[in-house]
């Protein structure tokens, strides 16, 4: 009972704070909204026993994504009224589609409750169990085990990632003025002062 | 041997490519050399092939060696079927086509386009060996359209002469027309029997025979075969110049003077004949068919030789008679003689090859006048030309002994033995064509080579026999156009040469029936001697002398007496003419009908531009939608993802 | 707990070309860190060596179905012909756009290597076993052609295009995932022969698994460009340089066909009536618009990235017949389309220089005159493209065709045939411009030796492949058997 009350509280929550980010208007709300959201879809997976995974979710997504996030809003300064011209334009249409969206997910997922039957052929998933019962070690073994390969890729995916971000930021643009520190400790006087011997000018 | 047969198709045509596309880099020597031995390793391989089949024995070849396409039920591949016949027309394409590469070096010598005539010519020989070597009436129709199109080439080689270019044309336009009834009958074939291979077609003609069907009205019925088999032939017809699709060739004279005439005249014309000695299982079931193809060789033999008589051009007369003489071998295939045909085939291939060189090596030396009244005693001149020239002659006249005399008169006796509708005009027509190919054959000899020299000074000083290339080809000519008749004579006609290749039903067995008195290739001389045959040449030849040394003034006075009859010679029966002003105009007439009232308005307005219309206003429309804002972009994912479900929740 | 290790020796063996192709991409990262801009033509050269001996390591793997690292991996037929077709195509692209690159200052070792990632991304995708694995070659093959576009920096076009290309495509990635982990939900697997064993007949009606079809779906439509999901096409295809435009047109594709094959014709195939019906749509939509489009277009890249949707629609229309021959026949038309795509868009780059991209139609204007041979041999791809006997376009869509008439859709048989009518027009337009207009000022083929000599034998082997279909066809039929 306990359980399905705080599952509804932190849902709505997450709900709230889900609609929060999109219909901020300052970004740095959003940001924030975002960080509640996580926050409670933290909680909902603690919910679910799954510990690790919600302190996952909040060391890695809170900790450092949303607050690199954050730096980077403050530093840009978007101007969000700019943007949500689209926005109200369409807002009509774009309503209309969510909610045809909405209504299709919420038909199909609570309505028909996704078609599962007792008879269908595929054994139901386990919730993972370690040998101490934490499901830290669960989830390891099946990283490393079964999801091994997947899990490899995922770590090209993430190398990729980060020669992408290199390639399209680095560059050395042939105008740029740069400081070189080794440059100007080693600069000597004879290339930057020029004696000149001007003859002594004659009186008027 | 599969690999020898490809070997022999693809040297050609190996050489052709490096000639036609790498003309440049591999120059003109470069060029000649590439396509001769192209073809001599054609030809060799032929005689190899020709030892297997033939002196050896071995079994025919037939099969495929690449499958192309497979969909339901229809097969397309490249295939062979070499036996007796395709070995036959093997060696007599590649020899003559050797022939020809050598004599060009010399004819050609001074051209332009040397590499690309070279190339031209090559890639002749492998069509050619295409269609003769096929096994299925796909690969036939590919040999026998690439044909086309290489004499097109041909013929208009020199396409800056609008003559040529008209020529070209005509030839084409011509072959169309044949070009159609064959494809009609190769689509008959298709119909009956669900399949292109020869062998397929073959073992069901008899049962095609008994098939009859609707085809024009309800009233009338039509027998399957015998509508396959005039598709087919009115093919040959436009091929091999018959009455009276015969128009192109005379006009073909226009290509670079003896060579692309003797392609035409010596080799690509029998691609016809060849066809229907093919198809001989076919036609042999279809007696309206052959009575059809009786007439129409009968009619070609005859009064095709009549134009050679008033033509002055050397060229021109040598065509005509080149067209005489298909008809002769016509006769041959509607009398059901198929070997008699193919063995005048191959004699005449090697004597009219013969007369079209030495024809060529006159122009030569005449500096490329072609007209027979400004020549005149050239025997002087060029010993070796005029001679070759006279045994061509002779073979051609069917002097006893000579080639052209065995396969002639073999043939002439065959039609006499025929019962076939149709024979009796058919052995008129031949044997009064005797007598009017000596005239006229004689008439150029003395023309050209004997009487006063009508030539002027300058050409005159400058006369002299042509180089070696030109003549060595005439020597290697004249020496079977004499004797190949008197070896093969034998084995061909009353032979077994052809058992199990050519088909002919018992009751139309002509050569058979003359088999029976047969007593070897002297005794064949002796009889003929004796024969009305030869008397009718005899007197042609002296009718000649008469007219055009003895009292040359006779001719034109009989022409001045025969104006009409003249006139409608020299007019060509007005077959052109009658081309021109109706069938040209009436189709020009009935395409400007159908170009204003169909195309411009019908397609043209409303199909083509109204759809044009159509579809660039969709066009435009769509791409409106196009923006180039990310929003949409999203906005259009969206959407189609919210109908995919909305759809998949409905199925549900 | 399962203590025997999942994986061993043989798992290893059967991803030994991948294995090598990841190292051979970072060594190389590496080695073009240390080289001065002159001696870049090294990193250049060791990316075509790593291609080639990648498909040596590709050959030698074994000719039968095996799967490897409990599931998630299949090394089968399929997977070694569209790998080392897209070894050749990398590899040709990569030969294609080296002057390209050199003359715009371009030539960076990022572009080889991101390619060769795209390469490991493709391979990933053509092999994958289980849906975790195919998304994470989706990601890595989809992160490279990001940065690829977006790859000239100067170019405010290309980063638009870029840009646009990033959203949408985590767009549809989102959605892939969504429909990914719903069918997880639903049959507790990832494993796409597990699926296929647990699935039956009733699998068309489940509403669950059908909801996550629908999400999985959008994402493939996205990936292949079709309608109304292919919005980015001609965008990213005009604004990305055409070194880049010559990689998304090419190889991607065979990645994206072994994505729907793997997934709805081995994974759901008991689902089959279901996807059917909405690549009815996609493919319809696809061929119309795609064809439509492309008439109205000046530029030529854009005209070829419509040309491309509506080959796209081509390629599902195969696919949807749902049979094996249907799979066949797109895999013969992916496998020659991929051919084409190459030709055509390197032909831009042959006609393109410093400053001058080449890309309108106009600038084709003449070129019989000015260069006949290259004339000629674009005449073979846009002829072939358009699906004239006897080049390999008119047999691909040939087998396409028979396929879906095989099982009835002869209606969607005659839309195909009627749209593709509509698409001669803007490929023989090409040739048109090229043979019968007065040459465009300026214009000529700056290419390379080795340059004319790939596109001359890319273009050729478009007719040899009509002419001796049998042979691919052959290759085809014991792939797929």
């Amino acid at each position: 009972m306990l359980i399905t009350i705080l599952f509804y509280t932190f849902a709505a929550v997450l709900v709230g704070a889900a609609l929060g980010v999109v219909l901020s208007r300052n970004t740095v709300h959003s940001a924030l909204f975002l960080v509640l959201a996580f926050f409670t879809s933290a909680a909902l997976w603690l919910l679910l026993e799954a510990e690790f995974l919600g302190i996952v979710l909040v060391l890695v997504y809170v900790g450092a994504v949303m607050v690199l996030f954050l730096f980077v809003v403050m530093m840009l300064d978007i101007n969000v009224a700019q943007l949500r011209e689209g926005l109200t334009r369409y807002a009509p249409l774009g309503a209309l589609v969510a909610l045809m969206v909405i209504v299709q997910i919420v038909y199909v997922t609570w309505v028909r409750r996704l078609g599962l039957t007792a008879d269908m052929a595929f054994p139901s998933a386990e919730p993972l169990r370690g040998t101490q019962g934490s499901n830290t070690e669960a989830l390891g073994a099946l990283l490393y085990d079964d999801y091994v390969l997947p899990f490899q890729l995922a770590a090209v995916v993430l190398l990729v990632a980060i020669v992408a971000a290199i390639v399209l930021t680095m560059r050395s643009r042939p105008g740029l003025k740069q400081q070189d520190v080794a440059k100007q400790v080693a600069v000597r006087k004879e290339d930057r002062v020029r004696l000149v011997k001007l003859p002594a000018e004659k009186g008027p | 041997m599969e690999k020898i047969y490809l070997a022999i198709l693809l040297a050609p045509l190996f050489a052709s490519i490096v000639a036609g596309l790498f003309g440049k880099w591999v120059g003109r020597a470069g060029a000649h050399t590439v396509t001769i031995l192209g073809v001599a390793v054609s030809f060799a391989l032929s005689v190899y092939v020709f030892n297997h089949h033939v002196l050896q024995g071995q079994p025919a070849f037939d099969g495929a060696v690449y499958t192309w396409l497979e969909t339901d039920g229809l097969t397309l591949e490249i295939g062979f079927l070499v036996d007796q016949l395709t070995v036959l027309m093997m060696l007599v394409v590649t020899f003559v086509s050797l022939m020809v590469h050598v004599y060009t070096i010399g004819y050609m010598h001074d051209d332009d386009g040397y590499q690309r005539f070279f190339s031209y010519i090559s890639l002749f020989t492998f069509s050619m060996l295409l269609l003769v070597m096929s096994n299925n009436f796909l690969q036939l129709f590919v040999g026998w359209e690439l044909v086309g199109l290489v004499s097109y080439l041909l013929i208009g080689f020199w396409y800056k002469r609008p003559t040529a270019i008209f020529a070209n044309m005509k030839a084409f336009l011509v072959n169309r027309v044949g070009d159609f009834g064959f494809i009609l009958g190769i689509a008959g074939v298709y119909y009956f029997t669900d399949s292109l291979r020869y062998s397929d077609a073959f073992a069901a003609a008899p049962a095609i025979a008994d098939v009859y069907f609707h085809l024009f009205s309800t009233n009338t019925t039509e027998n399957a075969l015998t509508i396959i088999c005039v598709g087919l032939f009115i093919g040959a017809m436009g091929k091999s110049a018959q009455v009276p699709l015969h128009v192109w060739l005379p006009d073909s004279m226009e290509g670079p003077t003896p060579i692309s005439a003797l392609i035409h005249a010596a080799t690509m014309v029998t691609a016809g004949i060849f066809m229907v000695a093919r198809m001989s299982p076919m036609f042999e079931y279809s007696e309206t068919t052959l009575t059809f193809i009786l007439v129409i060789g009968a009619t070609t033999a005859l009064f095709m030789g009549f134009l050679g008589l008033v033509n002055n051009d050397i060229k021109r007369v040598v065509a005509y008679s080149t067209l005489s003489q298909l008809g002769y071998m016509t006769v041959a295939l509607g009398a059901s003689a198929y070997a008699a045909g193919v063995f005048h085939l191959m004699t005449h291939a090697f004597f009219k090859a013969l007369l079209f060189l030495a024809a060529g090596s006159v122009i030569i030396a005449m500096h490329h006048e072609q007209d027979m009244r400004r020549m005149g005693g050239l025997r002087k001149y060029l010993p070796i030309t005029y001679w070759t020239c006279l045994i061509g002659a002779l073979a051609l006249i069917g002097f006893p002994g000579f080639s052209g005399f065995f396969s002639k008169d073999g043939l002439i006796e065959a039609v006499a033995e025929s019962t076939i509708p149709g024979a009796g005009y058919a052995l008129f027509a031949v044997m009064a064509g005797v007598f009017v190919t000596a005239l006229y054959t004689f008439r150029m000899v003395f023309m050209t080579f004997h009487g006063k020299e009508r030539m002027d000074e300058h050409t005159r000083e400058h006369l002299h026999e042509s180089p070696w290339v030109v003549t060595l080809p005439l020597v290697l000519l004249a020496i079977p156009s004499i004797f190949i008749g008197w070896f093969t004579i034998g084995p061909v006609l009353f032979g077994d040469y052809f058992r199990d290749v050519i088909f002919v039903l018992p009751q139309h067995d002509v050569l058979a029936k003359l088999g029976e008195q047969w007593h070897g290739p002297a005794a064949f001389v002796l009889h003929g001697v004796q024969a009305p045959v030869f008397w009718l040449a005899a007197a042609g030849v002296a009718t000649a002398w008469f007219l055009y040394l003895k009292r040359p003034d006779i001719p034109d006075a009989i022409q001045a007496r025969t104006r009409g009859l003249n006139r409608l010679l020299e007019n060509k029966y007005y077959f052109d003419w009658f081309n021109e002003n109706y069938l040209a105009a009436g189709a020009r007439a009935f395409g400007r009908i159908f170009w204003k009232g169909g195309d411009r308005m019908l397609i043209d307005g409303a199909l083509v531009d109204g759809s044009a219309r159509v579809v660039g206003w969709l066009a435009g429309v769509i791409r409106h939608v196009q923006s180039g804002y990310l929003y949409h972009y999203a906005f259009a994912m969206i959407i189609g993802l919210a109908a995919l479900l909305a759809y998949l929740l409905v199925r549900t | 707990m399962n203590t025997t290790p999942v994986a061993g020796a043989a798992d290893f063996a059967l991803v030994a070309p991948e294995i090598f192709l990841l190292c051979a991409a970072c060594a190389i990262l590496l080695i073009d860190l240390w080289l001065p801009q002159r001696l870049r033509q090294v990193t250049y050269l060791l990316s075509l060596v790593a291609l080639v001996v990648s498909a040596v390591l590709v050959a030698g793997l074994p000719g039968e179905r095996m799967t490897a690292f409990g599931g998630t991996w299949i090394s089968d037929p399929v997977a070694k012909l569209l790998k080392l077709v897209t070894c050749g195509t990398v590899a040709a692209v990569f030969l294609y756009s080296r002057d390209y690159l050199l003359a715009r200052g371009l030539f960076r070792g990022e572009y080889f290597v991101l390619g060769l990632f795209a390469t490991l991304g493709i391979f990933v995708m053509v092999s994958s076993g289980s849906l975790l694995t195919m998304y994470m070659g989706i990601e890595l093959l989809a992160l490279s052609q990001y940065a690829l576009v977006a790859f000239d920096r100067d170019s405010p076009v290309a980063a638009e295009s870029a840009m646009k290309y990033f959203v949408l495509g985590a767009i549809a990635s989102g959605a892939l995932l969504y429909g990914i982990s719903i069918i997880y939900g639903v049959t507790g697997t990832f494993d796409l022969d597990e699926l296929a064993a647990g699935l039956d007949g009733s699998a068309a009606t489940n509403v669950g698994l059908l909801f996550g079809l629908a999400f999985l779906m959008a994402g493939i439509a996205f990936k292949f460009g079709a309608v109304p999901f292919h919005m980015w096409v001609p965008d990213v295809y005009h604004g990305a340089p055409t070194s880049v435009t010559l990689f998304l047109g090419a190889a991607p594709k065979l990645a994206y066909f072994a994505l729907a094959l793997r997934v709805l014709a081995e994974g759901l195939g008991s689902a089959v009536q279901a996807w059917q019906d909405m690549l009815i749509v996609l493919a319809v939509l696809s061929l119309v618009v795609g064809n439509l489009v492309a008439v109205a277009q000046t530029n030529l890249k854009r005209m070829l990235a419509y040309s491309t949707i509506s080959n796209v629609g081509f390629i599902l229309l195969g696919i949807l017949a749902g049979t094996p021959d249907g799979y066949r026949a797109a895999l013969f038309y992916v496998v020659t389309y991929v051919i084409m795509a190459v030709g055509s868009f390197a032909m831009i780059v042959a006609l393109s220089r410093r400053g001058f991209e080449a890309d309108r139609i106009d600038d084709f204007r003449g070129l019989a005159q000015k260069s006949p041979w290259f004339a000629w041999m674009m005449l073979f791809l846009m002829v072939s493209t358009a699906g004239v006997p006897p080049f390999v376009g008119f047999f691909a869509k040939l087998y396409v065709l028979q396929a879906i008439v095989d099982v009835g859709f002869v209606w969607l048989a005659g839309v195909a045939v009627l749209f593709s009518v509509v698409g001669a027009f803007y490929y023989l337009r090409i040739v048109k411009v090229m043979f019968f207009d007065e040459p465009a000022p300026g214009l000529a083929v700056s290419a390379s030796g080795s340059f004319r000599f790939l596109l001359s034998v890319n273009a050729l082997a478009v007719l040899a492949l009509g002419l001796f279909s049998g042979a691919l066809l052959d290759a085809i039929n014991r792939a797929l058997p």
